[in-house]
């Protein structure tokens, strides 16, 4: 199997059900799992009456729920009032957890590794939080607005050393990451146009955790950047930036990537019309995101259980998948543990994402997190225990059971060895819940549930 | 240690559940029980110092009046710096590098680059993994294709270890052979609620044949099986480690502890890899490079005295590097922007201690920055011949004279 050699056209051909590809619940259940954090099979029941098209529409243009978001906000409340950033993972893996809107949720962490900026550095809970509503507001909009916006963001200026910004001697900094990790790529720009860039932004400061424009500090000579040269005012300069043809390019490259598949990097045939559709909607992130997840490419083998899971698809995606309830906070912390700690970001490049996630210590750290959150007694899935839950869904002997859990948290197939391993665990005598824990937990070893 | 090391063969070799993991592990082991010599075999730490280390302020030209003029706020005041000679000294913060050096364990090569360099961080670090230009399909480390060339002659495993948080580094990575990594100790063991019954599932389930066809899975089954082994082996090696060494309270400091206590263990691993981050100082420099050269050198001084302790101090070397120096001119935030060349440091027992070629010219600059006059190939090179005693052409991917930084 080739990735390079993906036809475009058939790729990005909107996917239509047919008897060789029908909707089902296994496709419902890699849409779900991509486009958020898995679904229960509830909801697999109530997608597959549904047409794919409108249910991806719906996922890209959501309703804000005003109960889930005063919900959040007053969760969001209290941890600020303690003024921990660590704190502040406990609240995005809540609302991972509760979302109405899975799709919003999974782009903003998108973003939030795009833009990386971690709290390790800035140390001000109330600027990373604001960074991340920031991210949210324009997670499906327009990403020409949010890179104005970032640039000029508390928490990425303090992050990238840009809270003052003389104009004698121009900080780098945040000029490279905006050419190299920000919008156009490595070997897309000259270090001469960085050194310019850096020019437009002197003056740029943080004041008193806001955003300030210091003209005398700002030079205002000629710039020459990209052959274009001027004073380049303001926030000309990032127009600039954005008008370079890598721009669209960079930005659907990564989002094929975080959607699609994590290797290897797309070839630039398949990249082109999609960056030709963004530049045509003026940077309009939803139309792309839908384009992807409604392609035939989506619901091909090229794709299904092409991309690592990242301890939020795995965490956060088993416990939503069976209506698990957790400790928020101590979830936050076992994304940390695993390689994804939320508002800490390892660098200002985010996570690499892919075979990077895995490790020996994070592959055993991984069936350590699993198997507590499921024999820990006070863990609940739709406020029952795991043989009640399976109850419900008239999976009452061992197999059965098996076969629900690899249908629900698995996209690709174990082997039957595998399958009849797992329903020895639960055949063990003694309290059903426990032995249903204990499968999971062996489950969590398997290579097939590192993937999705 | 002898004791140590057989007692580790004896208890690891004598768990059945081990033994069940498929074919790498008693490969391994029967390579370890049969030779005994790997208690000879020379060993390399690597420190990645992540960032971009401001050479220029860890080794100080402080007699040359450039290099005030170039740092009106940062330049260290010659009163001082811990002289080195007349004309360098180190940092007053890098103490721990300067008592290496006074005590024979300390080698400074001065210089260090390559040909046309990339000021990203993440481009000139995968150079320095890879040893490869962009435009070339890097797939693996330089150490990684080390690993994979003494592995074809041997047939172990776990010739190196990653030790730390963060991501696994490029350097390591590998065809044929897949690194551990280490978080700590602690947590680098599956908690199966002393279930042995859980415990002999998960170890069947790693066993099962994978469909080969399949890279991706093929990738996760092999790291989960030397997962599942290597945290057997170190939780046997971890235990009851002394040493009369106080180490510094830093983190750079507790890993290279954990080092020692596995090199001490008897553990046949030839690598290991650690990394320092923090060094990216574009602005507020002098307290960040102060306590980052503080943190490396009483680290590393209190390594190799406890390596010396226990009476390995002849096969261990540590080589410091970082993917490039800083703009020799300071910027506006009493911080420095990304440069070039650097000094690299290998510190040990069998170091030829003392500086290795010349500062570079701070008035001859390539776009403002220090040009380099040895590529830092020469310095693997050097490591895989006169250390590692491994040719380094094929590792490499070229020819490249080895300096002389080991005594003979």
């Amino acid at each position: 199997m080739s990735l390079t050699k993906i036809d475009p056209t058939w790729a990005w051909t909107p996917y239509r059900p047919s008897e060789s590809q029908p909707w089902n619940r296994i496709r419902a259940a890699h849409l779900f799992r991509r486009a958020g954090f898995g679904a229960t099979s509830q909801e697999l029941d109530a997608a597959v009456g549904r047409d794919p098209d409108e249910i991806v529409a719906g996922l890209v243009t959501p309703n804000l729920d005003a109960e889930f978001e005063s919900e959040s906000d007053a969760f969001a409340t209290t941890i600020l009032a303690s003024g921990n950033p660590k704190q502040l993972s406990a609240w995005w893996s809540y609302v991972m957890l509760r979302t109405p809107h899975p799709l919003l949720e999974k782009t903003t962490l998108f973003w939030h590794g795009h833009f990386a900026t971690s709290a390790a550095k800035v140390e001000d809970a109330g600027a990373m939080y604001a960074q991340n509503r920031l991210f949210r507001q324009y997670a499906l909009g327009d990403f020409g607005k949010l890179t104005h916006a970032i640039a000029r963001d508390p928490a990425m200026l303090i992050y990238l050393d840009s809270v003052t910004n003389r104009k004698a001697h121009p900080n780098e900094n945040f000029a490279r990451e905006l050419m190299e990790l920000f919008c156009l790529g490595e070997g897309n720009y000259s270090e001469k146009d960085i050194q310019e860039l850096a020019r437009c932004f002197t003056g740029w400061e943080i004041r008193r955790g806001s955003f300030r424009f210091n003209r005398f500090q700002h030079d205002t000579g000629s710039k020459s950047i990209f052959g274009q040269t001027g004073p380049m005012p303001e926030s000309e300069s990032i127009d600039i930036v954005l008008d370079q043809p890598a721009a669209p390019q960079f930005i659907v490259r990564k989002l094929i990537r975080y959607f699609l598949f994590d290797e290897p990097a797309a070839s630039d045939e398949l990249v082109a019309p999609l960056a030709n559709e963004l530049s045509e909607h003026a940077w309009d992130i939803g139309h792309v995101v839908r384009r992807i997840l409604s392609s035939q490419l989506f619901y091909s083998d090229q794709v299904i259980g092409r991309k690592v899971r990242s301890p939020v698809d795995l965490v956060v995606g088993l416990l939503r998948t069976l209506e698990g309830s957790t400790n928020a906070y101590q979830l936050g912390d076992d994304l940390d543990m695993l390689g994804q700690g939320l508002f800490y970001p390892p660098n200002v490049k985010g996570w690499d994402g892919g075979r990077a996630w895995i490790n020996s210590s994070t592959l055993l750290g991984r069936a350590n997190v699993i198997g507590r959150i499921v024999r820990d007694e006070k863990t609940r899935f739709a406020g029952v225990n795991l043989k009640a839950y399976f109850d419900q869904l008239d999976a009452d002997s061992p197999a059965a059971i098996v076969d629900q859990l690899v249908e629900l948290t698995l996209a690709v197939e174990p082997s039957q060895t595998v399958k009849e391993q797992l329903v020895e665990v639960i055949k063990r005598p003694g309290d059903r819940s426990q032995r249903i824990a204990e499968a999971i937990h062996a489950l969590s070893t398997i290579p097939e549930f590192q993937v999705m | 240690m002898r004791s140590n090391r057989r007692e580790f063969l004896r208890t690891t070799l004598g768990s059945s559940a081990i033994l069940s993991l498929g074919a790498t592990l008693p490969d391994f082991l029967r390579a370890a029980a049969a030779t005994g010599t790997d208690d000879k075999d020379t060993i390399l730490v690597v420190v990645q110092l992540s960032g971009g280390n401001d050479g220029l302020n860890t080794v100080i030209p402080f007699s040359d009046p450039a290099y005030k003029k170039a740092r009106p706020t940062l330049a260290i005041p010659t009163s001082d710096v811990l002289k080195i000679d007349d004309t360098l000294g180190f940092h007053p913060s890098a103490r721990g590098l300067a008592d290496l050096l006074e005590d024979d364990s300390l080698a400074i090569v001065q210089g260090v680059g390559y040909d046309n360099p990339n000021r990203s961080h993440f481009e000139s670090m995968d150079i320095w993994h890879t040893c490869q230009r962009k435009s070339d399909t890097r797939t693996t480390g330089w150490l990684g294709r080390y690993l994979d060339a003494t592995q074809a002659n041997k047939s172990g495993a776990s010739l190196a270890l990653h030790l730390g948080h963060e991501k696994q580094p490029l350097a390591l990575t590998a065809t044929g052979v897949s690194v551990p990594s280490i978080s700590s100790l602690e947590s680098f063991r599956l908690n199966d609620s002393g279930d042995k019954e859980v415990r002999s599932t998960i170890s069947k389930l790693a066993a099962s044949k994978q469909d080969e066809s399949d890279s991706l899975l093929g990738f996760l089954q092999s790291t989960t099986t030397v997962a599942l082994a290597a945290s057997q082996r170190v939780e046997q090696a971890s235990r009851d480690y002394k040493t009369p060494v106080t180490y510094p309270d830093s983190e750079l400091a507790k890993k290279l502890k954990t080092v020692a206590q596995l090199i001490d263990s008897g553990l046949g691993t030839r690598v290991y890899y650690v990394t320092l981050d923090g060094f990216d100082t574009h602005s507020q420099q002098p307290a960040a490079h102060a306590a980052l050269l503080s943190q490396l050198g009483g680290a590393v001084s209190s390594f190799v005295k406890d390596i010396d302790h226990h009476g390995q101090s002849d096969r261990v070397a540590v080589l410091a590097f970082s993917e490039f120096g800083r703009r020799v001119a300071e910027n506006a935030s009493e911080g420095t922007d990304h440069g070039a060349a650097a000094p690299m440091f290998l510190a040990g027992k069998k170091v030829r201690a003392g500086l290795i070629g010349k500062h570079p010219s701070l008035t001859d600059l390539e776009d403002g920055d220090l040009k380099f006059h040895t590529d830092f190939r020469q310095v693997y090179a050097t490591v895989l011949e006169s250390w590692l005693g491994w040719p380094n052409e094929s590792v490499l991917g070229g020819k490249f004279k080895t300096v002389e930084a080991f005594s003979a």
